[in-house]
């Protein structure tokens, strides 16, 4: 049942690993110290210390697949050229450099069998604006209906905790059979109120719908314990004095507590947009039946370069949704003036 | 029998029922219709929750391999704890969770180090690029991560980190950094920076001001960071996937409970209650830590 | 400004050169040509020295079946001290996916323990070696190792060959083997009783798989003569998806929805009759029903012929790098010729009750004295190979789409059988997924 023997392995493995860290660490930051400190004697000499070790793991780790990825999306790499790609596919084996050809593809061609980059984009705008909105209303609901002295308190945050702490695998599996047509839970839930049975699983709108659910389901926990977190910091003496200022329940939510909330909310509400355009596993599983009309950009994805194998291609693919998110976060971060409040 | 007439006794007392309802007893409580309001609202939102992972247990103590039951038990017909048994005694789980125990805390506090120490410096230092390295920061959260695991893998290879945890205690630690910066600085931000400025002129250096000072009042912060990166690494399949995948013996439990699926066949039961079983710590983690995750979270964003 | 771009410039085309550089100085093994016989120096002794082999099998815990592949290295260890094997699960998809970045760097395992179609895309990206010359055919069964031969080579070694539909039916409930498809439809009426969610026949509604064996039964196939082009708009498709449709729509002896796991639920609780699943499950539902399991191919459809299902099996592949090392090569050859050996097949047919590659074993009396397993054999003689080109996953995945909308909207046959033609037209076209370059 236990092997002591592989455990010691585990640790000593993972203990190795950070002893040569540290030491890497060390001698880095000793190169840096002559080179910045007793060399140049720069003023910056410190933060150039602190940040190099992050740096340089962001480089290997973020920068390097990142040029690695636009490299290869300027070739035709995929099964029958399953070759290294050389520099634009140019140096390979066999020149497989076909220019902008993939970048063509992703918005001419059909992505999927039949769906094509723009109807694929809209159903993923749909799938993430819902999601989000649901995600911050109930989040703050919940949240809201919590933050106040109540028996059962610990009780509630430990079951509205539960979709978060599952693993996706298990939960995600039940999900799918229970919305089984027949035998599901979920139309079995229904028709005890007279409503159903619904096609989840097979009709395109219903399966859009049931993954919506469920990934609200799932989403909603980490929002409502973050707006948890924000009402918290917000001292009572506000509502106090709003209360003695006659204001209502509606008034006070609307004057205090909104505004004192937004800077938790705005960069929760960016974090919950990324992590929802970029769910794959939620789409993944719910869409057992594999409707076209259900996959978001990334599951495109994830068929392209996996099922498929059309790594040239996949790789455009995924700097153009990366392309996308950068045009959107910037103006959300304008229009939101969030980097402000968070960073400065 | 006659009706009773109201009288001014009876109306007033109705109407003062209506009001104990009604109105908050004190201050800082709520009315009972509202608490009740509230309660029920919590229960059906805890019902919703809960009910999948219900299910996932009842499928846990089902006997035989079936993870569909036309009935609505809550415990199954003939249910039986041979599954749990399977899955914590004959099963490789608890060396799994050991596995991926002692790989989730040494990331976590890889990571805290280096983003405490970077984030430091993006907080007290102004130089050029700094803007520019925090949106980079930030655009490291858009990329979609299956786009970097070819490439992250074969680099691996070549450095050879593959099959070892060596890799993956890098990748797991470097990828929780953008995210921990963001939060370390946000709160280093509300900091006020008095406190190290009167230290440098008592003669401390600045390393000396952060270790000190600044460190010790961020302890929250620092806790927050490492339990989201804790978490992250906890519960992640594929990178794991990629960088050991290859080797039976040092499967991580996300992997090791995947195993319980297979091309045709899966063993319902058994990766039931190994998801319970898995999930039971994230949740006392949870309740228990979840006063300081949210005050944490808050004071990343909260500008003073 | 000006100089920062042009310094960012400069950094990202040095990185990306970098990339490009660290990616050809791999250590992927320099030869492009692999030797199609066994290399000129051959090892005439089995080599000493330290030996270590990776062996990546699809076979999993649930049924048993990765024990018994432990089992085998082991038993092979005990023989020859200096070999040891690493042996690691991985499900299908996962082991074509990580085999093939795998053999990009250069990592990939030796040894494959996998399914025929793998050799579509392993052959197309050239990461496997021919095993002329390393393994004798004579031992096999023709059919199965006609599954993993392409292009006048043999890719693969046959471990377990079957994986046919069949019918399985629970004896309680239906008292004698059907003997046509009128006779099945008529057991299953009598038994379906949709209000209590009993019905006579079920299978996977949501897999292409199930299709194959009805379109076999019209003498239907699902590529020309020349094995590679599409043909799926046929008479004789449009006849096999109205058989299906009719099961569900007019004789209305199947649910409304099912895929696999409902499917399997519903029989082994006792809530369907019939079922069609594969002989992979021979084991698990002769467990449950002891001997009220009836097996057999799936009837002859009254008025066309016998159902005839795709059969594939499990075989063993080599990585392309084993042809450059001769000890390890000539190890894993020594290795297969055990694993496939008549012993070991007839401890497989014993432990997983399936079906074996090796002839000797197949006609030994552990196959022909067992019901299930005669069974199993006589549905296989009706089974056809599965075609393993890379054209082969457009036309499933065409056709599955196609069971789909038949299934779960009663499309139109026609119509059906129209679409699946124009999606796996447009699959194999130049430019599409599956294309031949």
């Amino acid at each position: 049942m236990f092997d002591w023997s592989q455990a010691g392995t585990a640790l000593s493995d993972v203990g190795v690993t950070l002893v040569v860290l540290v030491a890497a660490v060390a001698i880095l930051e000793g190169i840096l110290y002559v080179v910045f400190v007793r060399w140049r004697k720069a003023r910056l000499a410190l933060p150039i210390m602190l940040i190099t070790p992050a740096a340089i793991g962001l480089l290997a780790l973020y920068v390097y697949p990142l040029l690695w990825e636009l490299n290869v999306s300027f070739t035709k790499m995929n099964i029958r050229n399953f070759i290294f790609p050389g520099f634009l596919g140019l140096t390979a084996e066999r020149n497989i450099f076909v220019g902008l050809q993939n970048y063509i593809n992703v918005f001419t061609g059909p992505v999927l069998k039949q769906t094509g980059f723009f109807q694929l984009f809209a159903q993923t705008v749909i799938w993430t604006v819902t999601n989000v909105f649901f995600h911050v209303t109930l989040g703050i609901g919940l949240a809201l209906m919590l933050n106040r002295r109540l028996r059962g308190r610990t009780a509630y945050r430990a079951m509205l905790i539960l979709p978060w702490a599952i693993p996706a695998t298990a939960s995600l599996q039940i999900w799918r059979t229970e919305y089984n047509f027949e035998f599901g839970a979920v139309n079995q839930l229904l028709g005890l109120v007279g409503l159903g049975p619904y096609p989840w699983l097979s009709e395109p709108i219903w399966n859009f719908l049931a993954m919506i659910i469920t990934n609200v389901w799932l989403g909603v926990p980490f929002m409502m314990v973050i707006v948890l977190g924000g009402l918290q910091s917000i001292s009572h003496e506000y509502y106090e004095a709003a209360e003695i200022d006659g204001a209502g329940p509606v008034q006070s939510f609307r004057t205090i507590t909104l505004p004192l909330l937004r800077p938790v909310l705005i960069p929760a509400i960016l974090l919950g947009t990324f992590l929802t355009f970029n769910q794959i596993l939620v789409p993944f599983f719910i869409n057992q039946n594999e409707l076209e009309t259900s996959d978001i950009l990334v599951t495109a994805l994830f068929r392209a370069a996996f099922q498929y194998s059309r790594y040239g291609f996949a790789a455009a693919f995924a700097f153009v949704i990366f392309a996308i998110l950068l045009v959107f976060t910037v103006f959300y971060v304008r229009w939101t003036k969030a980097l402000k409040g968070a960073y400065e | 029998m006659s009706a009773p007439v109201p009288t001014a006794t009876s109306a007033a007392s109705k109407r003062s029922l209506l009001r104990r309802l009604t109105v908050a007893p004190a201050r800082g409580q709520d009315a009972p219709v509202k608490r009740a309001l509230i309660h029920l609202g919590l229960l059906f939102a805890s019902l919703i929750a809960v009910f999948p992972v219900i299910r996932v247990f009842g499928t846990a103590l089902r006997p035989g391999n079936n993870l569909l039951d036309p009935n609505f038990s809550i415990i199954p017909q003939g249910a039986t704890l041979d599954a749990f048994g399977q899955v914590v005694f004959e099963s490789g789980l608890a060396q799994w969770l050991f596995n991926s125990l002692v790989i989730t805390l040494g990331t976590a506090a890889v990571g805290l180090v280096m983003s405490a120490t970077s984030a430091y410096a993006f907080s007290r230092f102004k130089f050029r690029g700094r803007g520019l390295s925090l949106t980079f920061l930030f655009a490291t959260q858009l990329i979609p991560g299956i786009m970097l695991l070819v490439p992250i893998y074969l680099l691996a290879v070549q450095l050879d980190l593959v099959s070892t945890y060596r890799g993956l205690v890098i990748a797991y630690s470097v990828t929780s950094i953008p995210f921990s910066i963001w939060i370390l600085k946000g709160y280093y931000d509300t900091v006020p920076i008095d406190l190290e400025e009167a230290a440098l002129i008592d003669g401390c250096s600045q390393l000396q001001a952060f270790w000190k000072i600044l460190l010790p009042l961020s302890l929250p912060a620092l806790a927050i960071v490492f339990l989201f990166n804790f978490l992250a690494a906890w519960g992640e399949y594929f990178t794991a996937s990629v960088l050991i995948g290859s080797k039976e013996e040092l499967l991580t439990w996300t992997l090791g409970v995947a195993r319980f699926q297979g091309q045709f066949q899966t063993q319902w039961n058994e990766l039931s209650a190994a998801s319970i079983i898995v999930s039971l710590p994230v949740v006392i983690l949870f309740v228990y830590t979840s006063r300081y995750l949210v005050s944490g979270l808050t004071l990343g964003g909260v500008k003073g | 400004m000006r100089s920062k771009l042009r310094l960012a410039a400069l950094v990202a085309g040095l990185a990306v050169v970098a990339s490009a550089c660290a990616a050809g100085a791999s250590p992927t093994p320099e030869a492009t040509v692999a030797p199609t016989v066994a290399p000129t120096v051959a090892p005439e002794t089995y080599p000493t020295g330290d030996i270590k082999i990776t062996l990546w099998t699809k076979e999993g815990e649930g049924d048993g079946a990765l024990q018994f592949v432990k089992k085998l290295t082991q038993e092979y260890e005990a023989l020859h001290p200096n070999v040891k094997f690493g042996v690691t699960n991985k499900d299908v998809e996962a082991l074509r996916q990580d085999f093939l970045t795998s053999s990009l760097a250069g990592n990939a395992p030796e040894l494959l323990w996998t399914v025929a179609d793998h050799i579509g895309p392993f052959t197309a990206a050239d990461t496997i070696l021919p095993l002329d010359g390393l393994i004798d055919p004579a031992t096999y069964l023709s059919n199965a190792l006609a599954a993993v031969q392409a292009d006048g080579k043999t890719w693969g070694a046959p471990i377990s060959y079957g994986n046919q539909l069949m019918l399985y039916w629970n004896k309680d409930l239906v008292p004698t083997a059907p003997a046509d498809s009128d006779a099945m439809i008529a057991a299953a009426k009598a038994f379906t009783d949709e209000a209590a969610g009993k019905y006579g026949l079920v299978f996977n509604q949501t897999e292409s798989f199930w299709l194959v064996p009805f379109l076999g039964a019209y003498n239907g196939s699902v590529f020309a003569a020349d094995g590679k082009t599409p043909t799926l708009d046929t008479p004789a498709m449009v006849s096999a998806l109205t058989f299906m449709s009719n099961l569900k729509f007019t004789d209305k002896v199947m649910p409304k929805e099912a895929d696999y796991n409902v499917a399997d639920n519903l029989f082994k609780q006792g809530n369907a009759a019939m079922i069609v699943n594969g002989d992979w499950t021979l084991g698990a539902y002769a467990d449950v029903f002891k001997d009220k399991l009836g097996v057999g191919p799936i009837p002859k459809i009254t008025g066309a012929d016998f159902p005839k299902p795709y059969t594939a099996g499990a075989f063993f592949m080599v990585s392309k790098a084993v042809g450059d090392d001769a000890d390890k090569q000539f190890v894993i050859a020594d290795f297969i010729k055990f694993a496939t050996g008549r012993d070991a097949q007839i401890e497989m047919v014993k432990t997983l009750k399936r079906l074996p590659g090796n002839l000797e074993a197949l006609g030994d009396a552990i196959v022909t004295g067992d019901p299930y397993l005669a069974g199993a054999a006589e549905a296989i003689t009706h089974g056809v190979p599965q075609p393993t080109n890379l054209e082969m996953r457009c036309v499933f995945d065409s056709m599955t789409a196609g069971v789909r909308d038949l299934f779960t909207k009663g499309s139109d046959p026609a119509a059906v059988a129209r679409n699946m033609q124009t999606s796996a037209d447009a699959g194999v076209a130049p430019g599409g997924e599956c294309a031949a370059e």
